[in-house]
């Protein structure tokens, strides 16, 4: 954590000494240190991004449709690099987090609304994060009503105790195990040719299932949640409006590392899962199955590893910023630094998040992919409606002053809102004309 | 009319009663302890709110509408003037400083009152839950409070009076410095370093940014050094460094020992000559040294002078803010200390006596190297408010001021206490990862033996299993088929692994209830209840939280027996928490022992560390956990009731 620190500390007192003398020759070291400074939000929230849930929906997408979503990969890249720039951009200029501007734009009312979907899209986030430990340590032998409630009172004392800081780099290198999927892409030797045609032209099948997994990719990519992370990891750095470049080229990055993950699960998984007809994905069992070329027998236990850190680190961060959030918006106490008298609702939301998932995935009558899934789907939902708070906010002038939205971005940033409703209501009339 | 929230929105009339416009927002007369509303704002049928004065047009309001005097044709708007703050734009929903409280809070609606006919005045800000309640309907603000009432309990709001709060907004804070009213500036430095806490590092520097040198040397000293590192590594170098000239070079001292090399060697060479020297100097000295802590502002004389030029050179000293000039002492021409004078004493004496004839000569100082906590207690046992830092040869290097030394002795005792196994008050160190460590093994040590047993029991129970020749796989499908004994090893296992806690968490209460029992009561008090009376109460106690578990637990197989939600026989999952209730039982009636080495080895003039006896016990309350948990296991396959 103190490295970390420091390493932004000398990123922002490089960006004010380049502002200083800008004409000077030696900039160019100096610039590429800050370019490596400045690469930490974006990246770590696109690598948190591809979590549990992530890992459903592209293998559930590969295994039903083959390479028919990959498509979608290009697509979403772009949402997440509207809405993740234009976050990085209102935490530099302002100073505030996401919640925090809600509440100062839009008032009581509307931030309740928007809390409220924020709780109930990340509840059901950590839920499936929980779900993704569960599958993830029963490749392991270990039953579910063993792993969860060790795995959750872990995340409970980590999250509330301030250290998760420390575990969170063992944790990103576990999660960085899903790479793996990258090296699977090319053993499977797929169809290039096939691959790149099916990434440049849309297919989309008009039915329930397709449409579905659509909204869940969208709503796994571009999680709400990432926005608050994102911008209070902007904030909490302190990062000025100098530093927006910088923020931009990070933000670029994380998001074509994550879609270029997502790519390759799904290049994955349609490679291998959908020629063997696996359908829909049951069991992190079958997931694996995807990484087999790689690791042969092995390919279980990297897939649990990966899928165990990658979800572990979603649990830790999730209820913390979720709880962080809603004590933003309605001015309550908050962070791990404060005591429970001293911020009761900040430990009372955390600990009512992680208790609700542990219970949920405990519960048998549900399947734990199916529960990674329908989160994915409901964060869709929630999405546009972030957005729009989002697109209010970025452009208004006297919050955001000269690096307020230009009319092009307002114009991408409705069109991808207007895409993800459409989208939305597609899908609810589908299901309610009973085509399902 | 009493709340802002409820004013947004009602209609404007004029005075031939049309309708002009919705309230939008009110302007404030920011000079006053409850400011007047100075400006109306209201929003017609226009994309822009229209602004006009309140005192020449408004004639009358109520709940539900405001009245004008005029006609609108004959309405001038106005302006928004310099000393004016709208109350929605600037004030609702904003972060503000409670100066009172010492709290940053969020506005969540503005309390107005009535005064004549057409007078509104600012009470305050409200930042408690019923402002929230309110401004999402008032109805939910009223029911929740009748609810509340039900359950005895008031919630109170909570107002913040205009001449408490300190806007956090840079544009705003021109506004403030108009008004004689307690901002930031006129607070003390440790309160201003509370509320800095508190901040997100932005607004952390922008407060910092409003401080002037002394102020934020004064507040950066009150911080602790983590956060306060933080902020001079964001601040820019010159500011960071006068602030640090400003700051005593001991304070100065451990804030540069916090900074990263580079910075710090930057900053240190942009000080005076003066102030960087001594802040080299003390960092010469070894962490938690009297040289560490010891400032070198202290004043001295020759003792060959008079009192007279002893005052006036306080006096003098006093000018420049010197740190402490609650002693005077007194140095040769080599400078070595002689003596030391307190002020008491300069004043009782006469003018022109020499200092020489009236000084201490009995001198209690230390080295430069003495360890930080004997400073302390040589400090506290002879009632100094300093004491003189001198080298081998007698030289006088410094003095360590009673703040410093007091400081020295919260910590120690921190650090004692948690030694002792008590939660640490401290929340907000951030010390290296094995204090960290260390700190989580003293508070949640049962977490750990938790962990472990967990292990072991599902360790046995796949042992248990494998030896019978089940594949593992196969266990939630097999419930009728052979080798039922490993199963019930197996499930019991899992079933001891979640009652585990239970024992783990109350062998540490019945720790904390026989070390609570011993010292609330000395040995030989006479009325000491009798140690029956203190086994009685502890398993009395142990044996009601044992009712309410069997309940819950039953209530639990019941739902489970019914929906089938476990793959493993119920009666088999009733082990676990059997054997914690058992083991509760039995470590309480073991309480008497602990409380008896206790009193013995207090009698010894021994300390016990309440961690160890926790230790002892948690282990004690594990081995015999698992042990019942298998024993249980073993009875209920023998009577068959896992078939």
């Amino acid at each position: 954590m103190r490295s970390r620190k420091l390493k932004t500390n000398a990123a922002t007192e490089a960006a004010r000494t380049q502002q200083a003398n800008n004409a000077a020759p030696k900039c160019d070291r100096l610039r590429f240190a800050l370019i490596l400074g400045a690469l930490g939000p974006g990246l770590l929230a696109a690598i948190a991004g591809t979590d549990a849930g992530g890992v459903a929906t592209y293998s559930n997408g590969g295994s039903l449709f083959g390479f028919e979503m990959l498509w979608t990969c290009p697509v979403m890249c772009f949402f997440l690099i509207i809405a993740q720039e234009t976050a990085a951009r209102m935490g530099c200029v302002t100073g505030k987090g996401f919640a925090g501007l809600i509440r100062e734009e839009f008032g009581v009312r509307l931030s309740f609304l928007a809390m409220g979907a924020l709780l109930v899209s990340n509840s059901l986030e950590t839920l499936s994060e929980f779900a993704g430990v569960a599958s993830g340590m029963s490749l392991f032998g270990v039953p579910p009503f063993i792993s969860v409630p060790i795995a959750g009172i872990a995340v409970w004392l980590l999250t509330l105790s301030g250290s998760y800081k420390r575990v969170e780099k063992i944790l990103l290198t576990l999660a960085c195990i899903l790479v793996a999927y990258v090296i699977a892409g090319f053993l499977v030797q797929p169809d290039w040719g096939d691959a790149a045609y099916y990434t440049f032209v849309p297919h989309i099948e008009p039915t329930p299932t397709y449409l579905a997994l659509l909204m869940a990719n969208i709503g796994t990519t571009i999680a709400p949640w990432m926005i608050f992370f994102q911008q209070s990891n902007v904030v909490g750095k302190n990062a000025g409006p100098d530093s927006v470049p910088y923020q931009r080229i990070d933000t670029c990055v994380g998001a074509i590392v994550a879609s270029a993950i997502s790519w390759f699960i799904l290049l994955a998984t349609g490679a291998t899962l959908f020629p063997a007809h696996v359908g829909e994905i049951q069991d992190a069992a079958q997931a694996a199955m995807a990484l087999t070329p790689l690791a042969g027998n092995a390919a279980s236990t990297l897939f649990g590893l990966g899928l165990v850190g990658a979800s572990l680190l979603g649990a830790c961060v999730l209820p913390g910023i979720t709880s962080s959030a809603i004590c933003e918006a309605f001015g309550w106490e908050e962070g791990p630094n404060h005591s429970f008298k001293e911020a009761p609702a900040y430990h009372i939301i955390i600990s009512v998040v992680l208790v609700f998932s542990v219970i949920m995935v405990l519960n048998p009558m549900l399947n734990l992919f199916d529960i990674m899934m329908v989160a994915q789907v409901v964060n869709g939902v929630l999405l546009p409606i972030l957005m729009i708070y989002m697109v209010k906010i970025a452009s208004d002038k006297r919050v955001m002053g000269a690096h307020r939205n230009s009319k092009i971005w307002t114009g991408l940033t409705w069109f991808a809102i207007v895409a993800i409703i459409c989208l939305t209501i597609t899908l609810f009339v589908m299901q309610f004309l009973g085509l399902a | 009319m009493q709340y802002f929230s409820q004013m947004v929105g009602i209609p404007v009339y004029d005075s031939k009663g049309e309708t002009l416009g919705r309230v939008k927002d009110l302007g404030i007369a920011t000079g006053e302890v409850f400011p007047r509303i100075t400006s109306l704002a209201f929003k017609g049928t226009g994309a822009e709110p229209f602004m006009i004065s309140w005192r020449k047009y408004v004639d009358s309001f109520s709940d539900s509408a405001v009245s004008l005097k005029v006609p609108a044709e004959e309405i001038r708007f106005s302006f928004l003037q310099p000393e004016e703050v709208l109350v929605a734009r600037d004030l609702l929903n904003r972060q503000i400083v409670d100066t009172h409280g010492l709290k940053v809070v969020r506005v969540n609606d503005l309390k107005l009152s009535q005064s004549g006919t057409n007078q509104l005045r600012l009470l305050g800000a409200e930042v408690g839950v019923r402002g929230i309640l309110r401004s999402l309907s008032p109805h939910l603000e009223n029911a929740v409070v009748k609810v509340a009432k039900l359950f005895g309990t008031d919630i109170p709001e909570n107002i913040i009076a205009w001449s408490y709060m300190d806007l956090l907004d840079k544009q705003l804070k021109d506004v403030q410095l108009s008004i004689s009213h307690r901002t930031l500036e006129q607070m003390h430095p440790a309160d201003i370093a509370d509320i800095i806490e508190q901040l997100d590092p932005r607004l952390r520097s922008e407060v910092f940014a409003q401080l002037d040198v002394a102020q934020a040397a004064d507040a950066m000293a009150e911080l602790n050094e983590d956060q306060a590192a933080e902020i001079v590594e964001d601040m820019d170098a010159s500011q960071a460094s006068r602030v640090l000239s400003e700051m005593n070079p001991d304070d100065a001292a451990e804030l540069v020992n916090e900074l990263d090399y580079e910075k710090a060697e930057a900053l240190l060479r942009m000080m005076g000559v003066k102030e960087e020297q001594a802040i080299r100097q003390l960092l010469g000295y070894k962490e938690d040294t009297a040289g560490r802590i010891m400032t070198s502002e202290f004043l001295s004389l020759s003792p060959e002078k008079t009192v007279a030029d002893a005052i006036a050179a306080v006096k003098d000293a006093e000018k420049d803010e010197r740190e402490m000039t609650n002693y005077l002492y007194l140095v040769d021409e080599h400078k070595k200390l002689r003596g030391v004078l307190s002020l008491r004493t300069l004043l009782i004496k006469n003018d022109n006596e020499k200092l020489s004839s009236i000084m201490e000569k009995e001198l209690i100082s230390c080295n430069p190297d003495t360890d930080q906590e004997d400073v302390a207690d040589a400090i506290s046992k002879y009632n100094l408010l300093a004491l003189p830092v001198v080298q081998e040869d007698g030289k006088l290097l410094g003095i360590v001021t009673v703040d410093d030394a007091l400081d020295v002795l919260e910590e120690e005792h921190e650090e004692d206490l948690q030694l002792a196994g008590a939660p640490s008050t401290n929340d907000k160190d951030n010390g290296a990862g094995s204090h960290e460590l260390r700190r989580l093994m003293t508070n949640q040590m049962w977490f750990f033996f938790w962990a472990a047993g967990a292990l072991v029991m599902v360790l046995i129970g796949l042992g248990a299993l494998a030896s019978s020749g089940v594949p593992l796989g196969e266990v939630a499908a097999l419930s009728n088929a052979g080798a039922i004994a490993g199963i019930a090893f197996l499930a019991g296992g899992w079933s001891g692994v979640l009652a585990m806690p239970i024992a783990l968490l109350m062998s540490d209460s019945m720790i904390n209830y026989t070390t609570n029992f011993f010292i609330e009561h000395d040995a030989d008090d006479e009325d000491k209840p009798s140690m029956l009376s203190f086994i009685a109460h502890g398993v009395g106690s142990a044996f009601i939280y044992m009712l309410l578990m069997v309940l819950i637990v039953l209530g639990l197989l019941l739902f489970m027996a019914n929906s089938g939600i476990f793959p493993i026989h119920v009666p088999v999952l009733f082990v676990g928490f059997l054997a914690a209730a058992v083991t509760v039982l039995i470590s309480y009636f073991t309480s008497p022992l602990y409380l008896n080495v206790l009193y013995k080895r207090a009698e010894r003039g021994k300390d016990t560390s309440r961690l160890t006896m926790r230790f002892i016990s948690d282990l004690f309350s594990l081995v015999l956990f698992v042990g019942l948990t298998y024993l249980f296991c073993y009875l209920a396959f023998a009577i068959g009731l896992v078939a």
